[in-house]
C-alpha cells in the first residue's frame, strides 16, 4: 500500500475531473429521462387506448432489463443497424433510456397516489380530462415525486460507474487508471472513491429527506 | 375523434425520442462517410485519430499528472504521423480497449488502431492489418516460488487469469485445457486478481508481463514464450492506401533507427 504516492495532488485532481464527467453524465442523463419518463408515465396512467397498452410494454420491458445489457446494447448493438454513437452519447442514452422507464413508474406512482375523487371532483365541475390532468392531478403529483426522484437520481450516479465497460472517462475509469500507474495505490484509492461517491449521495439522500419531511 | 387525437400524441412521442436517438447519432466523428479513401480524408483533415490503450503499462498508459498517454503504443504512433502528415503532432488519441477497439474503428470514431493488437486470422476477417511492428509472445506471469515452472504445470484446479477479448484468452485454453481460466477486464485488474491470491498465474503477451514485473519485482515470468504474438495496426477494412502509407512509414521508422530507439526506451527483456 502506497497512501502518500496514490493520494497526490495530481492524482486527486484527476479523480475529480472524472467525478465531473460522472456528475455531467448523470445530471444530463436525468434531465432527459424526466422529460421523456414523466411522457412515459402520464400517457400510461391515463388510460388512453391502444397508446397506454405500448407503453406498459415499453416501460416493463426496459424496467427488466440489467443497465448493463443496455449500454452494450447502445455502445455495441446500435451501430450495426446504422446508429453510429459516440461513447458519451452511448452512455447518455443508455442511462436515459433505464433511467425514463424507472422515473415513468415514480410518475405513475406519483399520478396514482392522487386521490381519485379529486379527479371526479374536477370532472363533475367541468374541467376535460386534460384540463384535470394539468391542473388538479400534475402539480400535486410532481411535488409527492420529488423524493422518489431523488433517490432514483442516486441510483443513477451510482449506475453511471458501469460505463466503465465502454471506457467512458467517469469517476471509476479514472481510479482505475491511476491503480494502473501502481498496483500499491488500489486500496487508498478505492477509500477515496468510496468516501467521494458517498459524501455525494449522502447530501442527496439528506435532501430528499428535507422535501420528504415539507411535504407532511 | 378522442381515439385519433391520443395517438396522435403517441406517434408525436415516438417521432420525439427517435429525433432525439437521431440526431444524438451526429457526434464528432473521426472519419465521416464509409471509409473511402481514408488516407486523403486523414490528410485532408491535417490529422491522424489512433485508439490505443490508457491503461496498459508500457504500450498506452495516462499519466494522471501530465494527462498525456505514455508508452511504446504512442510513440510509433507519434512517429507514424510524422511520416505521413509531418507532424508528430497531429495525432490524435482516443481511448479503447480489448473489447471496443472493432467496434470503434468500424464506427469511424478512430482510423486505425495502435493496442497491443495481435494479428490474427480471426480478426483479419474484420479489419486490416499493417505490417508487423513488434514481436510479443504469451507468457506466464507467476509469484516468485510458485510451483509453476511452465505451460506443463497448468493442470486441473489450476487457476490462470487472463484478459477479455485478448488472444492470450483463447489461446490458453487451447494450451491449458484443463486449467480453469478466469477473465478480467484489464491487465491491471488481471493482476491485482492475481497478487491477491485469485489466480495461480497470469497469461498474456511477455511484453506486458514485463511491464508488471516493473512494477513489483516480487513476482517473475516463466516457460518462456508459447505462442507468437506479431502486433499490428490495425484499420477500417479495404483501407489499402491506408495501410500501404503505414507500411512506409514502419518502414522508414526501422531504418532510420527511431523504431529501436522508442523500443529500448520502453521494453527491457531481462
Amino acid at each position: 500500500m502506497d497512501i502518500a504516492g496514490a493520494l497526490s495532488v495530481d492524482h486527486l485532481k484527476f479523480l475529480a475531473h472524472g467525478f465531473m464527467v460522472t456528475l455531467y453524465i448523470a445530471f444530463i442523463s436525468i434531465l432527459l429521462s424526466f422529460i421523456i419518463g414523466t411522457l412515459l408515465g402520464t400517457l400510461r396512467y391515463a388510460k388512453i387506448p391502444v397508446v397506454s397498452k405500448i407503453m406498459a410494454v415499453i416501460v416493463e420491458t426496459i424496467r427488466n432489463m440489467p443497465l448493463l445489457l443496455i449500454i452494450f446494447f447502445t455502445f455495441f448493438a446500435l451501430p450495426e443497424v446504422g446508429l453510429k454513437l459516440s461513447v458519451t452519447v452511448a452512455a447518455i442514452s443508455a442511462l436515459t433510456v433505464f433511467e425514463s422507464a424507472m422515473l415513468a413508474e415514480i410518475v405513475r406512482g406519483g399520478l396514482n397516489s392522487i386521490d381519485k375523487g379529486q379527479i371526479e371532483a374536477a370532472r363533475s365541475s367541468g374541467l376535460t380530462y386534460t384540463q384535470t390532468l394539468r391542473y388538479i392531478v400534475m402539480p400535486q403529483a410532481l411535488r409527492r415525486m420529488v423524493p422518489p426522484i431523488v433517490s432514483q437520481f442516486i441510483s443513477l450516479l451510482k449506475d453511471t460507474s458501469l460505463c466503465v465497460i465502454i471506457a467512458l472517462p467517469e469517476f471509476m475509469h479514472n481510479a482505475q487508471i491511476i491503480y494502473a500507474q501502481n498496483v500499491n495505490y488500489i486500496f487508498p484509492i478505492f477509500i477515496v472513491v468510496a468516501f467521494m461517491y458517498f459524501i455525494v449521495n449522502y447530501g442527496l439522500s439528506l435532501v430528499a429527506r428535507r422535501l420528504e419531511n415539507k411535504q407532511v | 375523434m378522442f381515439k385519433s387525437k391520443t395517438s396522435k400524441v403517441g406517434l408525436i412521442v415516438f417521432l420525439a425520442i427517435s429525433m432525439l436517438l437521431a440526431a444524438c447519432g451526429k457526434g464528432d466523428k473521426a472519419t465521416s462517410g464509409s471509409g473511402k479513401n481514408a488516407l486523403d480524408q486523414i490528410k485532408k483533415r491535417g490529422k491522424i485519430v489512433i485508439g490505443v490503450k490508457y491503461d496498459t503499462r508500457l504500450f498506452g498508459l495516462k499519466n494522471p499528472k501530465t494527462g498525456e498517454v505514455e508508452g511504446f503504443d504512442i510513440d510509433i504512433s507519434k512517429e507514424l504521423a510524422k511520416e505521413i502528415l509531418g507532424d508528430e503532432k497531429k495525432v490524435e488519441f482516443k481511448e479503447v480497449t480489448s473489447k471496443t477497439r472493432i467496434p470503434m474503428l468500424n464506427n469511424g470514431d478512430i482510423d486505425a488502431i495502435v493496442a497491443t493488437m495481435t494479428i490474427s486470422e480471426d480478426r483479419k476477417k474484420e479489419v486490416d492489418f499493417s505490417d508487423v511492428y513488434f514481436d510479443a509472445g504469451q507468457s506466464l506471469l507467476v509469484k516468485k516460488g510458485s510451483p509453476i515452472k511452465g505451460l506443463e504445470d497448468l493442470k486441473k484446479g489450476t487457476k490462470v487469469l487472463a484478459v477479455k477479448g485478448s488472444t492470450s484468452a483463447v489461446n490458453i485454453r487451447e494450451k491449458a485445457p484443463e486449467a480453469t481460466i478466469l477473465e478480467y477486464e484489464n491487465y491491471t485488474e488481471a493482476f491485482t486478481a492475481l497478487k491477491s491470491g485469485q489466480g495461480d498465474a497470469l497469461t498474456t503477451d511477455d511484453s506486458i508481463l514485463y511491464g508488471m514485473v516493473d512494477q513489483d519485482p516480487n513476482y517473475q515470468l516463466v516457460g518462456g514464450t508459447f505462442t507468437e504474438e506479431p502486433y499490428g495496426i490495425a484499420v477500417k477494412k479495404g483501407n489499402k492506401e491506408l495501410v500501404d502509407a503505414l507500411n512506409k512509414a514502419l518502414k522508414k521508422i526501422k531504418e532510420s533507427g527511431k523504431y529501436d530507439e522508442i523500443k529500448n526506451k520502453w521494453i527491457k527483456t531481462n
